[in-house]
């Protein structure tokens, strides 16, 4: 597939650890994929007879359908674990879980939890390579890597281009996974939300914004909205959505601004309209949201390709 | 065993002298009834041979955390003793906050009765301050004290409620028993499961902010200073923290406070890939704070150093990081762990581990202290520097080994404990 080969990892937990020549590795490989989908016959047999395993203790459908696609696509068996979503999950089913997949002989499997850290507490326990589908506020290594590889479609150059993440900071995942990618591919990183989604600990390296006009002055070459997690409403973190979206949301009169810009736009899904984002922005031809629901086959297809599960006596 | 036990050539350790003295040691009976350059032991004696070893006052804990009543799948009254005395302590002061809470002089009495027939070393059980551990209604603190409480706490808690504990201190104060606070404010830290920081950003945990613990002490010894009580501060783990304590000790406030190995030794970088064995609750905090914390141990700010000895399953403990339960062991390690990274390396000497971790903590429950001088009490360990100690499952008596210094090794050996005229411990 690419030039240059680089050696497999096991488990794919977050973009941290992931060195720039992996993360462009990766990248090169999602093209040939991506150019597959423009085909009649859209599988390729490169992982025939193995199987994934899809493990989601939060609901979502569309990374569990996108990650369903990739492995069929390469031609691997999916199987969906079916556990408990509706009930908070205590750790201590997950060691049961792992001893119940170890016995199953799964080769990958694509885990989403809500507590930061599980990925990588079953990738210790089992053989099988283990694919961070998101956990907890932590990781989402394949989301991240979606999104660079989007704005690589716009922007081969990524050096010094900037992109704006808008939105709930502290809760999300996808900001911290995304900006990690970005910031390893040489760009600036800008955040924008109220100051109690904007946590404390942050990297030096994420300039602050508290309003759009700021955040507009700095010229983003990339507007990121996060969604805004209207069930993570427990607490109070801004005093209605009315509010959040005068203040913080795309509003029609901003959005005239980043369309005259020539901004891009994107967002992780599923939208919110009317709350981080205005209908209108979703039809701009610079929205990218839809190239990002493609580009997730790709790249998940990339990150099944590269990964290699470890041997068969091993844990 | 012989009546009479010869320490010969060790060097004695005493809360009031940087130096080691090189004396023999006569014990009879669990008397010291020599203590001389060179003691001509009668025959017969038991010679104990402590070249090149300390002797030291035997060591006393504040703050354990034995499990029973309700959690012996943790720890037992039987096995926490033995743990202590894998690591040279032979006094320990036992929190409430068992299952049921120990909130009456009932149920003190029954954590003695098993004391008593379990553990090879004296106990003191602390009582609840308030019923159930719940900081609403007043614990039943005379019952309590009557069964010889020395201190009352609702800790793994605060008092939520300031006028709840007010009351508390006003009422306690008469019975002349110290409050010791477990200082956090519950709102701020939340579902947090780590220092609120650089590492939980990255690590995407909850955080706990430092303020939850500064605003609850403050506010604790503020009360302390209105009503005349006498407070003792748990488990202090933040500079900031430690500044206001010693800011109203300079004010002449009654309030003492402690300090643990982990705290001192720990930071949240330790953390590294979601380790629950540096998991605990108040949480690690930065390496600045553990700069600090050692300083004003060195300082004299912190009066006691006390483990927090919290022990858990392994099947907890290996589980997710938030889910995982706070705290870890500490009697078996305490000691040497602290000798290893401090005493030997010249950071602080014997004198400070036997005063702030022998001495103080006797004092602090109302004993007197034990150190090794004609006439005293023989309650003492040997301590051999030129060994070492490998922490292995094995090795810990404690039922549990949530610990850090899980098959680490470190240098020092506690090789004897003597209590009362008998080994408990000889390797």
């Amino acid at each position: 597939m690419a030039e240059t080969e680089i050696k497999s990892r096991k488990d794919l937990l977050d973009i941290e650890s992931l060195s720039i020549e992996e993360i462009e590795y990766l990248l090169k490989t999602a093209e040939p994929f991506k150019e597959l989908f423009r085909r009649s016959v859209k599988k390729v047999p490169t992982l025939r007879g193995k199987t994934v395993l899809t493990l989601f203790y939060e609901p979502s459908t569309r990374t569990r359908t996108s990650f369903e696609v990739a492995a069929n696509r390469l031609s691997a068996d999916v199987t969906n674990f079916a556990v408990s979503t509706s009930a908070v999950v205590k750790g201590e089913s997950i060691l049961d879980t792992i001893e119940t997949l170890q016995a199953m002989r799964t080769d990958y499997i694509v885990i989403r939890h809500g507590a930061s850290g599980v990925p990588a507490l079953i990738a210790k326990h089992t053989r099988a390579s283990v694919l961070n589908a998101g956990d907890g506020f932590h990781a989402h290594p394949t989301q991240a890597l979606l999104d660079a590889f989007t704005v690589r479609e716009v922007y081969p150059e990524t050096e010094q281009k900037r992109i704006l993440i808008v939105g709930d900071i502290l809760h999300s995942r996808v900001a911290r996974s995304t900006s990690t990618i970005m910031r390893k591919m040489g760009m600036e990183v800008g955040v924008l939300g109220p100051g109690s989604l904007v946590p404390e600990g942050r990297p030096d390296y994420m300039k602050s914004f508290w309003n759009w006009e700021d955040a507009l002055a700095w010229k983003p070459d990339v507007v990121y909205l996060l969604r805004v997690q209207m069930e993570r409403q427990e607490q109070q973190f801004f005093p209605s959505l009315g509010e959040y979206h005068r203040v913080y949301g795309l509003t029609s009169e901003r959005f005239k601004r980043v369309e005259g810009a020539g901004i891009y736009l994107m967002h992780p899904g599923p939208v919110n309209r009317g709350v981080e984002i205005v209908d209108e922005a979703m039809a701009y031809e610079r929205c990218l949201i839809n190239q990002q629901v493609e580009n997730g086959i790709a790249t998940r297809m990339a990150a099944l390709y590269w990964l290699k599960p470890g041997e068969e006596n091993e844990r | 065993m012989s009546e009479l036990i010869w320490f010969k050539g060790g060097r004695i350790a005493a809360e009031d002298s940087a130096k080691l003295e090189q004396l023999d040691v006569l014990v009879e009976g669990g008397k010291i009834i020599r203590v001389a350059e060179e003691v001509k032991a009668p025959e017969g004696a038991e010679v104990v041979d402590c070249e090149g070893c300390v002797i030291a006052p035997a060591m006393f804990d504040v703050h354990v955390h034995a499990r029973e009543p309700g959690r012996e799948d943790k720890e037992t009254i039987e096995t926490c003793s033995e743990a202590a005395i894998n690591g040279g302590v032979t006094g320990m002061v036992l929190m409430p906050n068992t299952l049921p809470a120990i909130d009456s002089g009932g149920l003190v009495q029954s954590v003695l009765d098993i004391a008593a027939e379990k553990s090879r070393i004296p106990i003191w059980q602390s009582g609840c301050i308030t019923k159930g551990r719940a900081g609403k209604e007043l614990a039943g603190i005379a019952g309590m004290k009557s069964k010889g409480v020395p201190v009352i706490t609702d800790d793994g808690d605060s008092v939520a409620d300031p006028m709840v504990l007010l009351r508390a201190m006003q009422y306690a104060k008469r019975f002349d028993l110290i409050l010791a606070m477990h200082c956090e404010v519950k709102e701020l830290s939340g579902f947090g499961a780590m220092n609120e920081g650089v590492v939980s950003y990255r690590l995407g945990i909850p955080g706990i902010p430092a303020c939850s613990e500064e605003i609850c002490l403050d506010r604790d010894i503020r009360l302390a200073q209105y009503t005349g009580a006498r407070v003792h501060i748990q488990h202090v783990t933040s500079a900031r923290g430690m500044e206001t304590i010693r800011r109203f000790k300079e004010e002449g406030v009654k309030v003492t406070c402690e300090v643990t190995p982990h705290h001192l030794l720990f930071n949240e970088e330790h953390i590294g890939d979601y380790d629950t064995h540096y998991k605990m609750n108040p949480p690690l905090r930065t390496q600045k704070d553990n700069e600090l914390l050692l300083q004003a141990l060195i300082d004299g700010v912190f009066d006691v150093i006390a483990t927090d000895h919290a022990p858990h399953t392994e099947f907890e403990k290996n589980s997710d990081f938030v889910s995982a339960p706070f705290g870890i062991t500490g009697l078996d390690t305490a000691l040497v762990s602290l000798y290893h990274h401090y005493v030997k390396t010249g950071i602080f000497g014997w004198d400070l581990l036997v005063k702030r971790y022998s001495a103080e903590p006797r004092r602090l429950t109302n004993l007197e202290p034990v150190p090794v001088v004609e006439g005293g009490v023989a309650e003492l360990i040997v301590f051999d520097p030129n060994r070492k100690t490998k922490f292995t499952r094995d090795f810990m008596k404690s039922k549990s080994s949530n610990t850090p210094f899980l098959d680490q090794e470190l240098d020092g050996q506690i090789i004897s404990v003597i209590r009362d005229g008998e080994f408990l411990l000889n390797r």
